[in-house]
């Protein structure tokens, strides 16, 4: 019961003028970026965080999680309307929401979708109302060995289960941690890795690598593949929405199902992508029409979508109560945080109450906000998809540009960010993920202060990491996720011989 | 034409680089590990170990992997159309200032890239000029570089 009576305090923060104010900014800017190919989630939340370093942390912060609900919907509407995943966790929905909408459906596929997403969305939200809290308590019992044993399991959750090539997320997760080491040691107070570069004492910032990796290396991957437009008609049908509405109870286990897998990949660090693949693979193999799929069928629309909100929504949940962001839009939020003066973690719940609760009352407002925008907008913003690439790139640099070197008045900044831009456009051509490189740039310091205290604690003794049940069960979870792939592999190289290929593994090979 | 074989094996050499980098930097720190605790080199040591191992591992497979084309002449000149006047502009800042490179890149890229009338790149670069100035300058109170330029008129 605390739990809804702090939440009601929280709906008395989220619910000022100034705040619906900048929910309906962050949401349109959201959809925006979200509907523009080659800027999703967290570019956009990038962009955007330089301009929040002078707000309220509150305030900051609903813009900026808005921003993200925005996004995950605008990603949607260009999957449907015109077979591009402006997300690359709505790539799914292309595969029967765009032929739905050819076959002159398109209002069903997009009701379909957003009423789904909003579902996923609300069982996130929920479940972080009412475990967030909770979790936050257990966390608070955490030592530095907890808590180092729960960052190794999200970094080899990573590796284990991102879908990416496993030495590949390594080096990635690696150099974000090599990364986040440059400049003063916290703990000695010595100089790291400043290679020579004496401006290098200050560290590189988080915001600078981000809007290089996501600004300017995806920028150029759009670039480089030019996207071509084929438009379908993008008019509403008020009456078709309500009557798609009336028929989403008939698919209530597929809502269920979709956003129990969402929740767990997104506290999970496998984010929203693969969730949503997980998801439509899932439904694929269980539904009674499944050679349906991929042909404009309903469920295919909604599992991937419901699955890619809750799991969206629910990567909040360990970055408030743990500090340990689910998504990469959840870590480059919660540098955010760590730059307004907020310490991400367990003593937010207790310090930070008007925060913690502001932020998750404006979680059902914003996804309210957004289902309603997202409908009302979907023409315009369609016609946003017919701005030449020419005209935008430049804006997008520029505004990269700036923000980079607004971090902290530097120019070695903005040349890092072009470097970090030209590495990410590498990464994402070759398959490297950079979802792992961000996070551990967020949270490296964390996990290394983490690790040497425990070291310091144990005198050097790596058994403090096996000193009690919960260390020693979170120790051994991460070693089986590294290993656990190579599990899985031997086991269908057996199995491949006798069955045919199954659905799950196939689809999530896109990642 | 660049193909994909290439890229993968120059990416691995430059990560690899970087790890052997990280790791020769962080012995000057001292990689110590005893009972008073962990040495401030410790933890980048290792993990440019891991950057260096990593990237020797895809090294390898970079090296086994077919030759196929990951980038072709049309699609270099698509990037090279974004990426040169990008680092122009970057590499102006200094001498001329945020203000005066964003509008001359913003007119370029409308007008000349785009054959786009040249008022139309004009008004955009004006317009942008006037977003970056009041967000920046007026609203977060943030100086945007002048640049030699600048300094020269006396702003």
């Amino acid at each position: 019961m605390a739990n809804l009576e702090a939440l009601l305090h929280g709906f008395t923060i989220a619910l000022s003028l100034q705040h619906i104010l900048l929910m309906l900014i962050g949401v349109l800017l959201g959809i925006v970026v979200g509907v523009l190919p080659g800027l999703g989630a967290p570019n956009g939340v990038s962009l955007l965080l330089p301009l929040t370093f002078g707000m309220e942390p509150v305030s900051a912060i609903i813009l900026l999680s808005s921003m993200y609900w925005g996004a995950l919907f605008g990603g949607s509407v260009t999957s449907i309307l015109f077979n591009i995943p402006g997300e690359p966790s709505s790539v799914a929905t292309t595969f029967d929401g765009y032929p739905m909408a050819r076959d002159g459906r398109p209002t069903t596929a997009l009701a379909t979708a957003f009423s789904s997403a909003a579902f996923g969305a609300l069982a996130g939200v929920v479940l972080i109302t009412f475990s967030a809290s909770w979790v936050a308590q257990v966390a608070l019992e955490f030592g530095p060995a907890e808590y180092f044993a729960v960052y190794l399991l999200a970094f080899a959750s990573f590796v284990g289960m991102g879908g990416a090539p496993a030495f590949k997320t390594l080096v990635s997760l690696a150099i974000g941690f090599a990364t986040a080491a440059i400049g003063i040691d916290t703990v000695s107070g010595s100089v790291r890795l400043t290679m020579g570069i004496d401006e290098l004492v200050k560290g590189v910032s988080f915001v600078v690598a981000v809007m290089g990796l996501f600004g300017i290396g995806e920028l150029m991957v759009a670039v480089e593949e030019e996207i071509h437009v084929k438009g379908i008609n993008s008019k509403i049908e008020w009456r078709e929405v309500f009557r798609t509405l009336a028929r989403m109870p008939r698919y209530g286990w597929a809502l269920v199902r979709s956003a129990i897998v969402g929740c767990w990949m997104g506290i999970t660090p496998g984010g929203p992508t693969a969730a949503s693949f997980m998801s439509y693979g899932l439904a694929k193999r269980l539904s009674p029409r499944h050679a349906n799929f991929g042909k404009g069928e309903v469920e295919g629309i909604i599992a991937p979508e419901a699955a890619d909100h809750s799991a969206g929504t629910s990567a909040l949940l360990p970055m408030l109560s743990l500090g340990i962001p689910g998504s990469a839009t959840a870590a480059v939020m919660m540098g955010g945080l760590m730059i307004w003066g907020l310490n991400p973690g367990p003593m937010l719940f207790i310090e930070q109450k008007d925060f913690v609760w502001g932020l998750i009352a404006s979680m059902y407002l914003g996804n309210i906000v957004a289902v309603v925008l997202v409908l009302l907008t979907v023409p315009i913003f369609a016609a946003l998809m017919r701005i030449p690439f020419y005209i935008i790139a430049p804006l997008i640099v520029v505004i990269c540009t700036v923000g980079a070197y607004s971090v902290s008045n530097s120019y070695l900044d903005v040349l890092l960010m072009m470097g970090f831009g030209a590495l990410g456009y590498l990464f994402k051509k070759l398959g490297y993920p950079i979802a792992p490189l961000v996070l551990a740039i967020v949270i490296g310091d964390k996990a290394e202060d983490a690790f040497r205290q425990a070291m310091l604690m144990s005198r050097g003794s790596l058994g403090v990491f096996f000193g009690n049940t919960l260390v020693t069960s979170l120790v051994l979870a991460a070693a089986a996720l590294l290993v656990l792939p190579v599990i899985i592999r031997l086991l269908s190289h057996l199995s491949r011989g006798r069955h045919a290929r199954t659905g799950i593994k196939d689809d999530l090979r896109f990642e | 034409m660049i193909s994909r074989r290439a890229t993968e094996l120059a990416t691995a050499a430059l990560t690899g680089a970087f790890g052997a980098a990280v790791v020769v930097s962080s012995l000057d720190n001292g990689i110590s590990w005893s009972t008073d605790g962990v040495g401030a080199g410790t933890f980048p040591f290792i993990t440019g170990l891991l950057i260096l191992g990593g990237s020797l591992v895809n090294l390898a497979f970079g090296w086994a992997e077919e030759r196929s084309i990951l980038l072709d002449a049309t699609r270099l000149v698509r990037l090279a159309r974004l990426f040169v006047p990008a680092a122009v502009f970057v590499a102006a800042i200094p001498l001329i200032g945020m203000y005066v490179a964003s509008a001359l890149y913003v007119w370029s890229a409308v007008s000349v890239q785009g054959r786009r009338p040249h008022a139309q790149g004009v008004a955009l670069a004006v317009l942008f000029l006037a977003f970056l100035y009041l967000v920046f300058e007026r609203i977060f109170q943030v100086d945007l570089p002048r640049g030699l330029l600048g300094m020269a008129l006396g702003f």
